[in-house]
């Protein structure tokens, strides 16, 4: 068996297919902080995060053979982990908010690395924002703004598209906009602002 | 300020940032946007939210939950063996051949159809550390024993994961893992854990190790049953390498592996209450104690 540094996704997810039993831990390793990242963002509590993944890696796992070539291995396993965690949210719907989460999504949130406490209360307050938004609309904006996935690929993984995508996007920054906008330096309509950065070319 | 147009909503000017909105409506307000401080100032700061965002930093998968879906990605490999060695001849070529499959409903595996295996997914997905840990485990030593199918390995894992009385527990039973194997032995059984360095089997495998993540790396290594990998006997080399390294503590595995892309050996002992892993070199020898990498495992799996 050809044993390259580094095997492309595909070639991996192939001798996963091909009963390799190796490939499809190294496949998972390879993106397992984003895919991580985009549950976590998606469902605001790191139990449901953690226990979305895992169907989605379980999913993925046995599923292996469906993929058909047709979009990058990356979207197809974003797609499967979006899925997930929109399931829970789903199947969450119904219990009342969570409250006791909040906690350990504070830790998780915070216990990534040792900046100082200014990063932390951004992350808080976005996290905390993040939760206002309705879950389609916060799984477009956590992938186009917050992991830099392209319009056209986040409409491959939310499975719509690119003007849905857009269009959730912009909602869903026009209703964080209130929450944090004091996390911009205090501006305030009128104050002089910074340079605004490019339109919605990504 | 000029008045020709009321001020956009913050949705509109959203939509209108993002491209969606053009023509004379989009002129309408982009001509707006040139007279109102109040619009200009509210479409920055739209625009400083996406970089906001942007600006923050993606957490990394905590430890426990990395170590735990590896627990249960070496269930899925173990059972997916055991599946494979079950299944006819012709079922594997099928999986074979599934590669290129244009049908996304055709059977890919002997065991149930998608349907049954969502639902077991179902039944295990609630499942935290415990199934992992408390029923998973059972699950595997099942399995290694010749279950018929996979469905029914998943559903035996669930019933066991239901009835595992708490997490605590779990974390008990997962602790005893590395005991000496549970059960009669066979005899024939190819069973490395828990014997001492002058009987032990070398697993044969590919399985490849990275320096990053070696101890969750290791937790999956020991949690696939020894019985369900193919074996050999160790070169004599090896054996005193082993007996060197593991200086009379039980041996739990040693399995041949690529670490960063070379040949080395993969050694596990328990040492007093937590296990310790080696990566041995081609050369490590009872003279010669060459160690590439060690890592060490407090309590078996369980540790979160």
């Amino acid at each position: 068996m050809p044993d390259e540094a580094a095997p492309a996704d595909h070639e991996l997810l192939r001798r996963h297919v091909a009963g390799d039993a190796d490939a499809f831990g190294e496949l998972f390793r390879r993106h397992r902080d984003r895919l991580w990242a985009v549950a976590l963002r998606t469902l605001c509590d790191p139990d449901e995060a953690a226990d979305a993944l895992q169907d989605a890696m379980v999913s993925a796992f046995r599923r292996a053979a469906d993929f058909r070539g047709e979009s990058a291995v990356t979207t197809w396993l974003h797609r499967i982990v979006v899925n997930a965690s929109l399931d829970r949210l789903r199947r969450r719907a119904a219990r009342p908010a969570l409250s006791t989460g909040d906690e350990q999504a504070f830790e998780a949130l915070v216990a990534q690395d040792g900046d100082p406490a200014r990063t932390s209360d951004t992350r808080m307050d976005v996290d905390a924002a993040l939760r206002l938004l309705p879950p389609q609309q916060r799984a477009a904006l956590v992938l186009v703004d917050m992991l830099g996935f392209s319009v056209a690929d986040t409409a491959a993984i939310l499975d719509t598209s690119p003007g849905t995508v857009k269009s959730r996007c912009a909602r869903a920054r026009a209703r964080l906009l209130p929450h944090l906008a004091h996390l911009q330096g205090n501006r305030s309509p009128g104050q002089s602002v910074s340079p605004a950065q490019g339109g919605d070319t990504a | 300020m000029r008045g020709q147009m009321t001020h956009p909503d913050t949705d509109v000017l959203a939509e209108f940032r993002a491209g969606l909105i053009t023509g004379r409506r989009g002129a309408r307000i982009t001509a707006h946007l040139g007279g109102c401080e109040r619009c200009t100032a509210l479409d920055e700061q739209l625009a400083g939210v996406r970089s906001l965002l942007a600006s923050v930093p993606a957490p990394a998968m905590p430890d426990s939950v990395a170590q735990r879906l590896e627990v249960v990605l070496a269930a899925e490999v173990a059972q997916r063996n055991a599946a494979g060695r079950a299944a006819a001849p012709g079922d594997q070529a099928e999986r074979a051949g599934g590669d290129g499959a244009r049908e996304p409903s055709a059977p890919r595996r002997p065991g149930g159809n998608r349907g049954f295996r969502l639902l077991a997914l179902r039944v295990l997905a609630p499942a935290a550390a415990v199934v992992v840990l408390g029923a998973g485990v059972y699950g595997l030593s099942h399995l290694n024993l010749g279950s018929s199918s996979s469905s029914a390995a998943s559903s035996a894992a669930g019933g066991a994961e239901r009835s595992a009385p708490s997490s605590t527990a779990g974390a008990e039973s997962a602790g005893r893992v590395h005991a000496p194997a549970a059960g009669p032995s066979e005899g024939t059984v190819p069973q490395s854990r828990g014997i001492t360095p002058a009987s032990f089997s070398l697993v044969t495998g590919q399985r490849t190790l990275t320096r990053a993540d070696l101890a969750q790396q290791v937790r999956a290594a020991l949690l696939v049953p020894v019985s369900a990998r193919s074996t050999k006997t160790p070169p004599k080399q090896l054996r005193g390498c082993v007996a060197r390294l593991a200086d009379g503590h039980t041996l739990e595995l040693v399995e041949s592996v690529r670490f960063e892309g070379r040949p080395a050996t993969l050694i596990v002992a328990r040492t007093g209450a937590k296990d310790t892993a080696w990566i041995a070199a081609p050369d490590c020898s009872d003279t010669n104690s060459h160690v590439l990498a060690t890592t060490t495992l407090t309590s078996g799996i369980s540790g979160p």
